[in-house]
């Protein structure tokens, strides 16, 4: 039998480009089927039913026709829309951050219900606790883990044999810590202190709720960022726009205007 | 589309329909419909369409004060005595421009952004004309600064960019009133609108 024409999904909605005269290509990461992409027509008109309701970091729920090519939206309702996300400029960066990485760890017409729900109660949790970067530090180690490339964090991915304390390094290519007698070639190798390697554990093992506070600019939070970016950007394999300008915010210029 | 497409084409039109399938919107057909078209038209219409074509990339610059396009610098615009200097509206474009100016509600100047914040796009603030925006307010008389990007993610951050830009200047900073569109419905409005247009709502 074939698969019915019209179907619903629920999802976050990761990124929109203008398409033909007033139409939206539409990027979602659904609950139901993963990643998909559809065409809501007539949605850049002022006046369309549809205007404003695929902003990325939106969640809607929608009725969707199969298209030959790509599927076109019947319907949509808005259920959650994270305002006060964005309306502060380094949670809404964060948040783009996380459709970013998304898009890039999801797929398509294959659903991951455990990357879905960790991508909303990240964006949550950005909402909740502005302050805490580290909140993108799990989410980053948890969505590898849901995309099926977590890094091994207590074993040395070579010899297998049990990390001993101040004895390790980090590879992403060889998909996580190493032993110092293991050296494989032809991999990209980095230190990493036993305190970082501690907080990999922790952010591994603990929920958002009860992640610790570090200092942003504490060297430490700068060594789990790296090594997590380093990962990420291993197994994204393109260049993560977004960073840019979280990088940017983080080095916030001063105004050029007089007081 | 290459010339090996077109066979039967002479080398000439292979050309023309080559270039016009490089404009945005225009697909292979379009491009031979529009190329047959042109050699329909009279000598003059053609060649009147060339030199405009010619003309615009030999005149048109940006607007050193506005960054607007024009062909003279300063733009029409900002050279106007009548226009109200104390008060700038930032745009994302200058179809923007054209589109206030013929609501005449606004008698001030412009500052096209000529994009918006896109991180998704990886498009920052460098790379808009953001770095001309602020000597502009630091030298002149300016009291507002009206925020006329579109309502899309994309333009919220470049308006919140700028506001957080300019927190502590001695400059008023307002954005245009979001809200329903006329003609609009409120069964069909999203929460964020509806509640964007309740906030702003107005006595009658």
């Amino acid at each position: 039998m074939p698969p019915p024409r019209t179907y619903r999904a629920e999802g976050l909605v990761l990124k929109n480009i203008p398409f033909g005269e007033a139409d939206l290509l539409v990027t979602l990461y659904s609950r139901e089927s993963g990643k998909l992409r559809a065409v809501a027509r007539g949605a850049r008109r002022s006046n369309s039913r549809m205007v404003g309701h695929f902003e990325p970091l939106t969640v809607a729920r929608l009725s969707l026709a199969r298209g030959r090519s790509l599927d076109i939206v019947n319907q949509v309702e808005v259920t959650e829309n994270f305002s006060s996300l964005k309306s502060d400029l380094t949670t809404l960066a964060r948040g783009l951050y996380v459709a970013e990485l998304v898009d890039g760890f999801g797929s398509e017409a294959s659903s991951n219900r455990q990357l879905y729900d960790l991508a909303i109660e990240t964006l949550g949790s950005i909402r909740q606790h502005p302050a805490r970067e580290l909140v993108l530090r799990r989410f980053e180690l948890h969505l590898m883990r849901a995309a099926g490339f977590m890094p091994e964090l207590f074993h040395c991915v070579e010899c297998r044999k049990p990390l001993e304390p101040e004895q390790h390094r980090f590879s992403p290519d060889a998909g996580g810590t190493l032993c110092l007698d293991c050296t494989p070639s032809g991999v990209q190798i980095r230190t990493l202190s036993l305190r970082a390697l501690k907080v990999l554990r922790m952010l591994h093992r603990s929920g958002l709720a009860d992640l610790p506070q570090l200092s942003p600019h504490e060297p430490l939070e700068q060594e789990v960022k790296s090594i997590l970016g380093t990962a990420i950007g291993y197994w994204m394999d393109k260049e993560i726009r977004t960073n840019s300008f979280l990088n940017h915010l983080e080095h916030w210029p001063r105004a050029e205007v007089s007081s | 589309m290459t010339s090996q497409h077109l066979p039967s084409a002479a080398p000439s039109l292979a050309r023309l329909i080559r270039e016009l399938n490089k404009l945005p919107g225009v697909g292979p057909k379009s491009a031979q419909r529009l190329a047959y078209y042109i050699i329909r038209l009279p000598n003059e219409e053609a060649f009147d369409l060339a030199e405009a074509i010619s003309s615009v990339k030999h005149n048109i610059v940006f607007c050193q004060e506005c960054q607007n396009l024009t062909d003279a610098d300063p733009c029409t615009l900002c050279a106007n005595p009548q226009r109200n200097r104390e008060q700038i509206c930032v745009v994302e474009d200058p179809l923007d421009v054209l589109a206030l100016e013929r609501t005449h509600c606004y008698h001030g100047r412009y500052h096209v952004l000529h994009g918006v914040i896109s991180p998704l796009n990886g498009i920052g603030p460098e790379q808009l004309k953001l770095k001309e925006l602020f000597p502009r307010l630091a030298n002149n008389d300016v009291q507002e600064l009206v925020i006329a990007t579109n309502p899309t993610l994309e333009g919220e951050a470049t308006a919140m960019y700028i506001s957080r830009h300019l927190q502590g200047a001695n400059i008023k900073v307002t954005h245009l009133a979001r809200g329903l569109p006329v003609g609009g419905s409120l069964e069909y409005s999203d929460e964020l609108t509806l509640s964007r247009a309740f906030q702003g709502r107005q006595e009658v």
